[in-house]
């Protein structure tokens, strides 16, 4: 059925690919390593040294956009690009539409990470470009859209392969969620303040609607499209359930929508729509899973490829680390844990075992698998790999348990009482005792941007190796057609 | 369609669809164990919207079966009302373990006399335990976890001096009412002979005999008479006035000048020149009405037992 094609570069718009995985790669040192930063900024305050462009408040937005949208999103483009046209054996419909989004999104990002710098922000948080940037950011979603939908109607297959089905949905709801959160007027045509078009507990819950979403559609459908290819092409098995596919598919994303507000349990919100919240985020347990399962027993019956494959080792570690989130999330999202875990830092730790667990995890793995097939090589290194994957484990796991310790040990202070009746513990004798946890959480941040710049580094040498074997070729081939010539 | 049996692997079938060359999809049934633990969820879910306030209909919504809150509202009525996250606040404020705890003491406490509170060790312990939290939240900002202020900046509430007044009447006063501190500043007043002077003076009045003594008798001219006017806040013989807020000078303790890390004659003459030219503006913000009467009475009794209570 799949018809020989000798040369696949040109048959598919791999230049385009290259660069977002090579930009997703460098977005994804920057934010990271600002993300230690901030971190030790908290365990160590004086690191502000009282520069307010780099204060924590401002260097916040900097890290989760350059991670989120920087490694994230560039990340999602690059292998979305990559599914959508090996799996419709099409090639995307425009280059230079193409090329728009790659220079439009990095350039929206950049100029959004210079203007927090500079204290100009939306304050919501996950969207804290202001309008301008919104704007221009719309434009370069919709071409993605465009392009996205014109490769699936080129498709030469008669099925639509389910990778396909996700990244549509977050396309499709990314939209939406932009474009309604982001509904403010500006105080002038050339002024760079605008205000909500929403106000008091419409404006939280629009904010959570999107900030939830864009945990939903960008940060989990998203990836499930991505682990829906590169599992089973990297594990050389068949899905493991089209059935279960379908069905989680769908209860995911109708589901989704609703659990936003879960965020704002025990504020001004009517209590109604806190039970809807909680409910509906218990009832996203198993769709969640659905994903976690089918990703896992792809492999089931081949778990020798654990022992000797190490990009094996990341997707699965991150379908592992997927299904703990996903279990904990609901969990948190009851309003009796919630009181006890809002405000804390469970919630940040709770945050980065799907960031830095699931959503990393999957993409190096993804990577590793992708990028020697764009330039057409094997990896430079498969021990820098193991050594890679290593680091991270170790780093997730040292952030995540000093988040648990830092968050629940807050949340139990904060509601200790004494003989008394009275409260046991002052504020900011929580924040003294937090101060372990924090550093603990510096070091392990630490520990995974060392895998990333080990990361790098084998990339780096894997393209360079490329381009090696690409010039041995052609001095081969060119001594040839000289020898035929003479 | 044939059942397939979990055992037997190679009996599943693919979908017949590859995608990419190699990659197909078998078509497993949706495990069984995913299938009850998702009712599961699901029965949670009926059971929660049935008890609580769950599902909007119209302009009202459905507020909940067998789950009602009863408590005190203002007027002291008993009231019943569907399970909300308020009356859920309010109930627990009013009948709460640890808060009927903690009421029984503060009882005891609004109808105790505060000096009767202090001769009571039992009481003060009480003080004590709920004032840490009280200060702590809104005194510490300023004078510091220690209650021992910032030099310059916020008074030290741990030491014997009171600029403001240190017995129990003045102090829960100033908790009430917040302060402002003013001295006026000299810097267009004095020539700098003049200002010399005056410093050299005020520094030898707690005892500092480095000074030259032509100096310091010019000064104390200045500082007694209409050129400077020191002392009508501060009193002819330099002891502060505390209707004025204005401080001892002959006591060796420095609130705002930073006379004790000043290790040369030269560095405390500067500090203390510093406040004159400038000046000092500064505010406490009044506490009534953001805390209780109790809860000043109970941080009245605390600061006074933290330092010398006169």
């Amino acid at each position: 059925m799949a018809g020989s094609t000798p040369v696949v570069s040109q048959q598919y718009n791999y230049a385009v690919i290259r660069k977002f995985a090579i930009m997703a790669l460098l977005w994804g040192l920057f934010g990271m390593s600002v993300g230690v930063y901030i971190a030790s900024e908290l365990a160590w305050p004086w690191l502000n040294f009282d520069i307010p462009y780099i204060t924590f408040g401002r260097f916040r937005p900097v890290h989760t956009t350059s991670v989120i949208f920087g490694f994230g999103g560039n990340a999602l483009f690059a292998t979305s690009y990559y599914v959508v046209q090996r799996t419709c054996q099409a090639r995307l419909p425009s280059d230079f539409l193409a090329s728009f989004t790659f220079y439009g999104w990095n350039a929206g990002l950049l100029l959004g990470v210079i203007s927090y710098m500079s204290g100009i922000t939306q304050g919501r948080e996950y969207a804290e470009f202001e309008w301008p940037i919104d704007i221009a950011i719309t434009v370069v979603w919709v071409a993605y859209f465009w392009l996205y939908l014109g490769t699936l109607r080129r498709r030469s297959q008669p099925h639509i392969y389910v990778a396909n089905w996700f990244f549509m949905a977050f396309i499709l709801a990314t939209a939406l969620l932009h474009i309604f959160n982001n509904l403010a007027v500006p105080t002038g045509l050339f002024s760079m303040k605008s205000y909500s078009l929403f106000s008091g507990v419409q404006d939280a819950m629009t904010q959570w609607w999107y900030g939830h979403n864009a945990v939903g559609f960008f940060l989990t459908a998203a990836f499930l499209g991505m682990m829906y290819y590169f599992v089973p092409k990297q594990a050389g098995r068949p899905v493991y359930s089209y059935r279960l596919s379908i069905i989680h598919f769908w209860a995911l994303i109708f589901l989704y929508m609703w659990v936003g507000t879960h965020h704002l349990h025990w504020t001004a919100i009517p209590d109604w729509t806190s039970t809807l919240a909680a409910t509906f985020s218990i009832l996203l347990l198993m769709p969640s899973w659905g994903g976690m399962i089918n990703g896992i027993m792809t492999l089931s019956g081949a778990w020798d490829k654990l022992r000797s494959d190490p990009i094996m080792l990341f997707l699965i570690t991150s379908l592992s680390f997927y299904g703990m989130s996903t279990f904990e999330g609901p969990l948190m999202a009851l309003k009796s844990v919630n009181a006890l875990s809002h405000y804390t830092d469970w919630t940040i730790g709770h945050v980065h075992s799907g960031a830095l667990g699931w959503v990393a995890m999957v993409s190096f793995g993804s990577f590793y698998h992708m990028i020697p097939r764009l330039y057409d090589t094997k990896l430079y290194s498969q021990k820098l790999v193991y050594a890679h994957f290593f680091l991270a484990v170790i780093g997730i796991l040292l952030y995540i348990i000093a988040m648990w310790v830092s968050g629940i040990g807050q949340g139990i202070m904060l509601r200790a009482f004494d003989d008394f009746g009275n409260l046991q513990y002052t504020f900011v004798e929580s924040v003294a005792f937090m101060h372990w946890p924090l550093v603990f959480r510096a070091l392990g941040g630490a520990l995974f941007v060392t895998g990333v710049v080990i990361m790098a580094v084998n990339i780096f040498m894997t393209i360079a190796q490329a381009k090696r074997e690409a010039a041995a070729i052609e001095a081969k081939i060119a001594a040839k057609m000289a020898g035929a010539a003479a | 369609m044939s059942k397939a049996d979990p055992s037997k692997k190679s009996a599943v079938q693919t979908t017949g669809h590859a995608w990419d060359g190699d990659i197909q999809e078998y078509n497993n049934p949706v495990p069984r164990w995913w299938i009850w633990t998702f009712y599961a969820t699901v029965l949670f879910s009926v059971v929660y919207w049935i008890i609580f306030p769950a599902w909007p209909v119209g302009k009202s919504y459905t507020k909940g079966l067998f789950n009602t809150i009863t408590f005190q509202n203002s007027q002291g009525e008993e009231v019943t009302t569907h399970w909300n996250t308020r009356s859920r606040l309010i109930k627990n404020m009013q009948s709460g373990k640890e808060a009927l705890k903690q009421k029984a003491y503060l009882d005891q406490i609004a109808a105790t006399p505060i000096e009767a509170i202090i001769a009571d060790p039992e009481k003060m312990a009480f003080v004590r335990s709920m004032s840490k939290v009280l200060f702590a939240d809104n005194c510490a900002a300023c004078h510091g976890s220690g209650a021992s202020g910032v030099m310059g900046l916020y008074p030290n509430l741990v030491d014997d001096a009171w600029l403001w007044g240190g017995t129990i009447d003045d102090i829960s006063a100033t908790i009430r009412h917040g302060q402002k501190g003013y001295m006026p500043a000299f810097a267009e007043t004095f020539t700098d002979h003049q200002l010399d002077a005056v410093a050299e003076y005020v520094v030898s009045l707690s005892g500092d005999t480095e000074g030259d003594a032509a100096k310091v008798a010019v000064g104390e001219q200045i500082f007694k008479g209409q050129a400077g006017g020191c002392h009508y806040c501060h009193t002819q013989e330099g002891t502060g006035l505390k209707s004025q807020g204005a401080a001892n000078l002959t006591d060796q303790i420095w609130t705002v000048a930073n006379v004790p890390d000043a290790h040369t004659h030269e560095a405390k003459l500067n500090a203390v020149k510093r406040v004159i030219t400038k000046g000092i503006q500064r505010e406490m913000p009044a506490w009534e009405g953001r805390l209780s009467d109790t809860e000043i009475k109970l941080l009245t009794a605390y600061i006074y037992q933290l330092g010398g209570g006169q």
